[in-house]
């Protein structure tokens, strides 16, 4: 049931190889992903978990070419990763929809960047919104739509740019749980349906479990591979799976990871608090 | 800035003066060049650009005599008494109208729309009404600071937050617990922003209205210094009344632990 | 009352309508008490015309004053200085957003100016620009200035970090990031500091025109106050301050207009 985390196979397409993060701050310096090595095969979904502060949304920036790192190699398709890669698609936590664009006009921005006429991209846009579940709402601007509907706008943005790797950090992070389990279905559903390799960046083991084939456990500060857990259970998923008993034993395996972990940064914060406050 | 001034010894290498600083150098040396070779070319309408140093006499001339520190008092006087008698009044008003939604929907409109209006347009009103001295001055500067502190109070005290409010009654505080514990505390911010606003209109106002008709006052001044066509004396009082108001600016923003004279 | 007559939603819309009806309705007791109190003797006439009195000159004035050619003057004298504002207000902000130390050298300045009595420099215009409506368009535009070039800056520095990284993510170049994120994620927040701008515009045209006695509604009061025509001069101030909170309330309608996607 669990692999080894190092030594990525070369038939991977993301591959980070023995990445490491270090930030400076005013109180030294900070190894936020400290030797992390893992790769995602193609066509796989593969989740990052770890509890806040284990440097998951460093890696992110990393892998997407946002921040710079230490040292380590990040390549996809053998191509080393330093700026913004075009077979990598990000969706951000936070709400990123243009509000100045139509929904039509959001999710044709990528379309637009490389020059493809407007009848052609529109009707590029239209398959997309579709595929997320948002026909009828074309014309609408954001601040008309829920969160959740917004979410499914910049999912759909970052599918229309057809990345080779849907790279996304925590996105029903901002959403209530009926949404978040609704929303889960409905990636499920694009990411089978595209076979699209997706890597996403969690801290919801319920979330995590019920869309993954693989889930990455990494440690509190400084951010380490703890354990690759493979998720046998059947496809088609939908969120009806969290119900079953299989469900139940992954979730409780990982929160028995996590939990140590989630700990270990509760105490350090609280530590780091009371440092503060006697600094002060 | 605090990097020039250190006097320990530096490697050759570093430099002494950090770029922003280097910049506003430069900036300000080119200004003063441009503008001293330009006093000298001839080319625009006599004494439109007095040489820096006439400027420079000039000031020394006008800080050296009482005359102008009498001048500002009266200024300041009248700035004082409209920002006194219209803060109040627009305090008062915002709070009564921040604290009831009927009263705000009544009249915070009027309030609102009638703000941003050309206020030294009411000065021959108010000879009428007060007379050529300062009255006239201080009822203008009145009018214009009222406007600022009434909203901006009324939306502090709409803004505060409700949890807090509801702690206070939930410990039974008594009405003037609640607003000198609760109400006052929580509104700071958005007051002391409208009597920076309102000191600005004040100063204004009042200025203005001394250039108009008065026989005292830094805008008679001012006025004064134009009629007789006393181009270096005037740049020299804009620049004093320029630094002056800037700092009084930033000291009521001090005040209230606001960053002092950023965008409003 | 006759509100046990009403249905609940007219009467929810009664009680919606009755804040507004106080306020007109208080405004016109406040005049007629007034009217009054000044035909009663209890103030001087001379001083304060009654109501009536004022409202009575109102044709006078339109017709004999040309009002409506004055008030195209001072329009065109504050959209005049408009124009120059965004024009140089906007493209200092991106200036000073596109240079980082300019902003950080300049950024402070500008704010101290925004707070400092630029329109006392009438005197001074008056002398460099002559008497005519240069020196009213310019003292309008210099002392709008500085918060058109703060709020452009303010829009750009504010953009969101993620719409950034959305825009880093698609590899934009430098010149797209400005145009497809930056700009306009700016614009409702430089739409708000033209907005300032205009309206610190008019408020400095027509005060300056009535203090140096020249060109459309400003001048119009200084004469008929120095006419001691009393109800003229109530009059007239009535008609700039209604024109005011008009372009007050067009530019809040404009703006809402321009930014109703956001």
């Amino acid at each position: 049931m669990t692999s080894t985390p190092h030594n990525p196979a070369n038939t991977d397409i993301l591959v980070v190889d023995d990445v490491v993060v270090r930030f400076e701050t005013q109180e030294g310096p900070v190894i936020a992903v400290d030797h992390v090595s893992f790769g995602v095969r193609q066509g796989e979904f593969l989740s990052v978990i770890g509890p806040s502060g284990c440097g998951k949304s460093t890696l992110f920036n990393v892998i997407g070419g946002l921040i710079g790192h230490t040292s380590g190699v990040v390549s996809v398709g053998g191509e080393t990763i330093n700026s913004p890669h075009q077979s990598i698609g990000m969706v951000f936590r936070e709400e990123s929809t243009f509000p100045w664009r139509s929904v039509t006009d959001n999710v044709a921005f990528p379309l637009e960047l490389i020059g493809m006429p407007k009848a052609q991209r529109i009707e590029r846009a239209r398959h997309f919104i579709s595929l997320v579940g948002l026909d009828g709402f074309e014309n609408r601007y954001p601040n008309e739509l829920s969160g959740g509907m917004r979410q499914r706008v910049s999912l759909a943005r970052t599918l229309a740019s057809e990345p080779k790797i849907l790279l996304m950090d925590e996105p029903f992070a901002a959403l209530d749980e009926q949404t978040r389990l609704l929303l889960g279905d409905k990636v499920l559903q694009i990411q089978q349906q595209l076979k699209q390799t997706t890597l996403l960046i969690t801290h919801n083991i319920t979330e995590a479990v019920q869309m993954s084939d693989r889930i990455l456990v990494m440690t509190y500060r400084p951010g380490k591979v703890k354990r690759i857990v493979d998720i046998d259970l059947p496809r088609p998923r939908t969120s009806e799976i969290v119900g079953s008993e299989a469900f139940g034993r992954y979730v409780a395996q990982i929160w028995a990871d996590l939990r140590e972990e989630a700990s270990r940064g509760m105490r350090d914060e609280e530590e780091h608090a009371l440092h503060h406050v006697s600094t002060t | 800035m605090a990097d020039t001034s250190r006097v320990t010894p530096l490697p050759a290498s570093v430099p002494v003066l950090s770029p922003v600083t280097l910049l506003r150098l430069v900036i300000i040396l080119t200004v003063l060049a441009v503008w001293e070779f330009l006093s000298h070319s001839g080319w625009l309408y006599r004494d439109v650009v007095p040489s820096l140093l006439a400027i420079g006499r000039a000031m020394f001339d006008l800080l050296a005599h009482g005359e102008y520190y009498f001048n500002l008092a009266v200024t300041a006087g009248e700035v004082g008494a409209a920002l006194a008698i219209g803060g109040s009044l627009g305090l008062v008003v915002g709070i009564v109208l921040g604290a009831n939604r009927f009263l705000s929907k009544a009249f915070e409109s009027y309030l609102y729309y009638l703000g941003p209006t050309p206020k030294i347009i009411f000065f021959p009103i108010m000879i009428m009404w007060f007379g050529v001295g300062p009255g006239s001055k201080i009822a203008l500067g009145t009018l214009s600071c009222f406007f600022p502190v009434a909203l901006s109070a009324a939306a502090g005290m709409r803004q505060i937050d409700k949890v807090l409010i509801r702690v206070g009654n939930s410990f039974r505080a008594s009405t003037a617990q609640m607003v000198f514990k609760i109400y006052l505390p929580a509104m700071r911010h958005p007051i002391i922003n409208g009597v920076r606003l309102g000191l600005g209109v004040a100063l204004i106002g009042t200025l203005l209205a001394e250039t108009k008709l008065s026989n005292k006052g830094i805008g008679f001044l001012i006025i004064q210094a134009y009629s007789i066509f006393d181009m270096p004396r005037m740049y020299a009082m804009l620049i004093v009344l320029f630094v002056l108001s800037i700092g009084a600016n930033s000291v009521v923003g001090r005040l209230g632990g606001l960053d002092s004279i950023k965008r409003s | 009352m006759t509100m046990t007559a009403t249905t609940p939603t007219q009467r929810f819309r009664l009680s919606g309508a009755l804040p507004a009806l106080t306020g007109i309705g208080t405004l016109v007791a406040f005049f007629v008490l007034m009217e009054v109190f000044i035909r009663s003797g209890g103030l001087n006439r001379f001083i304060v015309p009654p109501p009536s009195e004022i409202i009575a000159s109102f044709p006078r004035i339109i017709v004999e004053e040309q009002v409506l050619h004055r008030f195209v003057l001072t329009l065109t004298e504050c959209l005049t200085a408009g124009v120059m504002l965004t024009v140089f207000g906007v493209s200092g902000g991106v200036l000073m957003h596109r240079f980082k130390l300019l902003q950080q050298a300049c950024e402070t300045w500008i704010a101290a100016l925004a707070s400092a009595p630029v329109v006392l420099c009438y005197p001074l215009f008056l002398v460099i620009f002559g008497r005519n409506a240069w020196t009213i368009i310019m003292m309008g535009f210099v002392s709008a200035l500085p918060p058109v070039i703060l709020k452009t800056l303010e829009g750009i520095s504010g953009t969101r970090k993620v719409l950034v990284n959305v825009g880093r993510s698609f590899n934009l170049t430098p010149t797209q990031q400005f145009w497809k994120i930056l700009f306009p994620a700016a614009l409702p927040t430089i739409f708000v500091g033209i907005r300032l701008g205009l309206i610190f515009a008019l408020i400095n045209v027509v005060g300056v025109e009535f203090l140096i006695n020249f060109g459309g509604l400003g001048q119009l009061i200084n004469e008929l106050a120095e006419r001691y025509d009393l109800a003229g001069t109530y009059a007239a101030i009535c008609f700039v301050v209604l024109v005011s909170v008009m372009f007050f309330m067009i530019l809040e309608k404009a703006e809402r207009w321009l930014t109703r996607a956001e």
